[in-house]
């Protein structure tokens, strides 16, 4: 609405933002509420998190649950490092697959034209609008049998297929104008390096979008380590957290629940700061006129 | 894999695929073949496979797994019997496609904003795309547990009372509950707040431009030019829309569904519940598809022309009368004041 030709964000406060920052202002309070209710929470002391009626923001500030938590993860026999190096290995390995098939996919659904291409997108469209838990057990049939019972695989293999980011990336990629490719043939270029050179750089917001996604997906996730993983040392972060914050008696597992939640939120927080550039990366630059 | 394929081709295509066309179709198909395989394993395979899971009745033993095949008996205790599938089947859908517009436009206005020159603009960006974070994760339960994700009881039945007056019950409870659940609604909207804003930078700024060049307003560039442009990202924004509210674990269906898959009783169990999964994500794949059918209804592109001539041509006369209204009502104002200060302007006649 308030256009003014330049994609530039303004170096100075100008009197006419003022109705913009009026609206957007109430609605990012509002938005705001569940990340001020997570950090508030997580630094509750006892009394405050079973107060009736329950209060929103902190009175008294306390380190108590961290405390308790830490404390909880040295008496486990399993120390938390090898949780957490689990959780690394796993989410990293999950998005970088999972972005280079989509990614590959895509280009190829909307660009390439062979056989079985509207099947193949119908299937997918399908596979976004069925509910995960109904496979459950046929999934379990498969990883067991393939051998990959309490392996990182088991983690891993199950969240590579992600039909929405798929479906995401597609659209993105559809959009890229076909004479840009058109030109890099002309220079010889072949197939893969168009998808290297041409359409990853195009749909780099959708990339980034598509990491967040799947971040989030793997980050919570913990189906694959309830299910699919036996041997306690190969579970993941989130698992083990949920395990402390229930395991001990739900009283003093409350505050620790919300001090878990906290450092939970924490990397989704990072990793969105990191990418929300790519996301708003322009394509003022797309050469076609 | 490969060579079936192009066996296949052979036998089927009279006309023979150029060597560039078959060139072409080799190197699709290397693309996707990684997808195609996970797809074919963790999707395909585990669909077909709970659908096989819905016609039997499944009782899980010490000896294995005991399949009896029942048909359909599944799906028709389901629809007929269960006492708390259809109620909330019914409530879903209401509250779906009440939902979805408000998400996918609140999520418009909002990338619209924070699409214009703001300071702190990446500030802002943040805050909206948070929520999404937390709503995914047991966060969430603790919230409405405490609260928070409602509007306090005494507003919504002012808002109940007020709607149920004019509208039959049905519908105003939908949205009187859409109103309770309100907040939940928008934050919900994060990742649709990223895609829309990721379309309107794409937008070439040129076209704003020419248009105002033209004399376009801010309102008229938004109808021709943004809506247009962005509007496949608008069908993307409601298919994830949809998706995510009826994956969510929130979701009464989906704990409906893992309570009976995990029921030791005779009747339910897992292929019970895979028939309720299923008959759910039909009810879900119906959804979406009248919203798809909706938002890419486009009629023969001449009709649209020729109707759209006729507006335009309606409008222009109407414009015409309303100048010309105008031009006789200020020929009478000037006539007013002329004769009223006694000063004549220069009417042609020659003489002052």
């Amino acid at each position: 609405m308030a256009y003014k030709g330049h994609r530039i964000n303004p170096k100075r406060f100008e009197l006419s933002q003022l109705k913009i920052i009026c609206i957007v202002l109430p609605l990012v309070i509002f938005m705001a509420l569940p990340i001020i209710f997570i950090i508030n929470h997580a630094f509750k002391p006892m009394e405050e998190l079973f107060a009736f009626p329950p209060t929103f923001f902190v009175r008294n500030a306390t380190l108590d649950n961290f405390t308790s938590l830490i404390k909880a993860s040295r008496t486990a026999g399993i120390p938390m490092s090898r949780y957490v190096f689990n959780s690394l290995i796993v989410t990293v390995l999950t998005i970088f697959l999972s972005l280079l098939f989509t990614t590959c996919a895509a280009f190829a659904l909307s660009k390439i034209r062979f056989r079985a291409k509207y099947v193949l997108m119908d299937i997918n469209q399908m596979a976004i609008m069925f509910v995960g838990t109904a496979v459950l057990i046929p999934r379990y049939l498969v990883i067991s049998f393939g051998g990959m019972i309490d392996t990182y695989v088991a983690h891993i293999l199950p969240l590579v297929a992600m039909p929405v980011a798929l479906f995401l990336v597609k659209q993105f990629v559809d959009q890229v104008p076909d004479s840009l490719m058109e030109a890099a043939y002309m220079d010889g270029a072949n197939d893969f390096q168009v998808y290297i050179k041409i359409i990853l750089p195009m749909i780099k917001p959708a990339i980034a979008t598509a990491a967040i996604m799947v971040f989030q997906q793997v980050w919570t996730n913990m189906e694959t380590s309830n299910y699919f993983v036996n041997d306690d040392s190969m579970k993941t972060l989130t698992f083990y957290m949920n395990t402390l914050a229930n395991a001990n008696n739900t009283v003093a597992g409350q505050g620790m629940a919300a001090a878990a939640a906290l450092i939970m939120f924490i990397p989704n927080l990072v990793l969105f700061i990191l990418l929300q550039n790519n996301v708003m990366n322009t394509m003022a630059h797309s050469g076609i006129k | 894999m490969k060579k079936e394929d192009r066996q296949a081709k052979k036998q089927k295509v009279r006309i023979k695929p150029g060597r560039l066309a078959r060139r072409e179709a080799v190197t699709g198909l290397v693309f996707v073949s990684p997808w195609i395989l996970g797809a074919a394993i963790f999707l395909v395979y585990t669909m077909g496979s709970s659908f096989w899971y819905a016609l039997n009745n499944i009782r899980i033993t010490p000896l294995g797994r005991l399949f009896s095949f029942v048909g359909v008996g599944n799906f028709t205790q389901i629809l007929l019997v269960d006492t708390d599938f259809t109620p909330q089947l019914v409530s879903y859908i209401t509250s779906t496609v009440l939902s979805v517009p408000i998400i996918v436009v609140f999520a418009l206005i909002i990338a619209m904003l924070l699409n214009g020159n703001i300071k702190m603009k990446g500030f802002f960006r943040l805050i909206f795309f948070l929520p999404v974070i937390v709503v995914s994760g047991p966060v969430m339960g603790m919230l409405t547990e405490q609260g928070a994700a409602t509007i306090s009881t005494i507003d919504t039945q002012a808002i109940g009372s007020a709607i149920g007056s004019f509208l039959p019950t049905g519908i105003a409870d939908a949205i009187t509950d859409l109103f309770s659940s309100m907040i939940t609604v928008l934050w919900y909207s994060g990742v649709q707040i990223l895609i829309f804003l990721s379309a309107l930078q794409k937008i070439d700024g040129a076209m704003y431009e020419a248009a105002q060049m033209d004399g376009g307003s801010g309102w008229e560039c938004f109808w021709k030019i943004t809506l247009p442009t962005i509007k496949p990202m608008i069908l993307l924004n409601v298919v994830y829309t949809i998706v995510f509210i009826s994956g969510n674990e929130q979701n009464s269906i989906i704990t409906l569904i893992q309570d009976s898959m995990f029921s030791g009783t005779k009747e339910k169990g897992y292929g019970y519940a895979s028939a309720m999964a299923w008959l759910y994500s039909l009810v879900v794949v119906l959804i979406v598809a009248v919203f798809a059918a909706l938002l890419m209804a486009r009629k023969d592109v001449y009709e649209r022309q020729v109707r759209k001539a006729k507006r335009e041509r309606k409008k222009e006369a109407r414009l015409v009368k309303k100048i010309e209204r105008r031009g006789i009502r200020n020929a009478r104002k000037i006539e007013k004041a002329r004769t009223k200060r006694k000063y004549s302007t220069y009417d042609g006649s020659g003489d002052y």
